[in-house]
């Protein structure tokens, strides 16, 4: 495939977009850059250089008339997890390889993959089944079911608020957890039917970074052992936020009631 | 048996809602909560084999990655989307919680045991992904770029 100069660049540039938006939406580091080698290749690549940690990916392409076009991309947000994303990235990965799209298709499509929304909606449902059905499945009640998922959805409301604002991942879980344990240690307290600790494990499941350590664990196997320690250092860090903001809650609902 | 039959309906509540939380597509969203559900299953069998809650969770998690391999393959996407919430049950939200509690409280025996839990779990789920990750490579062929 003949490619021109602007054409190269915007190649280029859309394995990067492609690449930035698998690892926002929970892709491994190795789907990353396999992705972007396979694409590349369909494309008439005939060497690819690509590197991906958690917060960056650099690529080199080198083209068939000794071209070379080289770009590195800051990610930011790659902690997020979005499965709608990540299944139709991989299928559009697998059509382009099959049959390459001209490149400005390529791009067109990835924007639009990009773009698409969860609804608010459905991230409440979500919350209130998670945290509900995790009270229950730790041993609570219908009643503390419920008011896990009433808390369920106040965390989803503030993740949907603080996400807006400059607040790191840590310092979200830290006063998430903080403002849940003192709301469910507080209603505990004058609802005497409520076991406290079902509640707030309910509420804890949905804040527990257990995703980020699973993440972890498959990019060291991987052999992205930097991305896998990456990881494994921030999921610690936030289980960490995530226990001083409830044990902050707990301690000062023990003194207070 | 009541509880049993609870636990595994609450399993897949929660699976349900953590394929929600992740946009899973819907039609993808009971295959990875059934996922959920009979990873548990696998956890309270061996469970009620076995002492202590290494050997359970490294089954339920090995089930989990092996299940969620079979599935991807079936519907054709990436296994991560049916793994993480066939793991999600497995997840020590419930031992980290009573290490938090009594820690504050001032128990830092019952905090020590209940932590142990806690890192025990974690550590099964992690070497249970390993070696079921370890068994699907081996069948493999290397990539040649």
């Amino acid at each position: 495939m003949q490619l021109t100069k602007e054409e190269k660049q915007e190649l280029t540039n859309s394995f990067l977009d492609m690449g930035e938006k698998l690892l926002e939406s929970g892709a491994e580091i190795s789907r990353v850059e396999d992705t972007i080698s396979r694409m590349a290749a369909a494309y008439g690549v005939i060497h690819t250089d690509v590197f991906a940690i958690t917060s960056i990916i650099s690529l080199s392409l080198e083209f068939p008339d000794e071209e070379m076009v080289t770009e590195t991309r800051r990610v930011y947000e790659s902690n997020s997890r979005d499965f709608y994303r990540l299944e139709k990235l991989n299928a559009l990965s697998r059509e382009c390889c099959r049959a390459p799209l001209p490149v400005s298709e390529l791009r067109e499509k990835i924007r639009t993959i990009s773009e698409s929304e969860t609804s608010l909606a459905l991230q409440f449902l979500a919350c209130i089944l998670g945290a509900g059905g995790f009270a229950v499945f730790f041993g609570g009640s219908l009643w503390d079911a419920l008011a896990a998922a009433g808390f369920g959805m106040g965390i989803c409301l503030m993740q949907y608020f603080f996400g807006k604002t400059k607040i790191s991942p840590a310092g979200m879980n830290l006063i998430i957890s903080f403002i849940a344990g003192l709301g469910v240690g507080i209603l505990c307290a004058f609802v005497p039917a409520l076991h406290m600790d079902k509640v707030m494990i309910g509420d804890i499941m949905l804040l527990i970074p257990g995703m980020a350590m699973t993440n972890s664990v498959q990019n060291i196997l991987g052999g992205n052992t930097i991305s896998g320690l990456v990881r494994l250092t921030e999921s610690l860090i936030w289980a960490a936020a995530l226990a001083g903001g409830f044990m902050t809650a707990i301690a000062i609902v023990d003194r207070l009631i | 048996m009541k509880d049993i039959i609870i636990q595994l309906a609450a399993a897949f509540a929660g699976a349900l809602g953590f394929s929600l939380l992740y946009h899973l597509r819907f039609r993808h969203v009971l295959f990875a909560s059934f996922a959920g559900m009979l990873t548990w299953g696998v956890y309270l069998a061996v469970h009620s084999l076995t002492d202590g809650s290494f050997i359970p969770c490294l089954a339920g998690a090995l089930f989990a990655v092996i299940l969620s391999e079979i599935l991807a393959h079936l519907r054709k996407c990436p296994a991560t989307l049916f793994l993480l919430p066939a793991i999600i049950p497995l997840v020590p939200g419930g031992s980290l919680y009573y290490t938090m509690s009594s820690a504050v409280r001032g128990d830092f025996a019952t905090a020590a045991s209940f932590g142990r839990e806690t890192v025990i779990c974690a550590f099964a789920i992690a070497a249970g992904i390993s070696f079921a990750t370890v068994l699907r490579e081996l069948h493999t062929p290397k990539k040649v770029s």
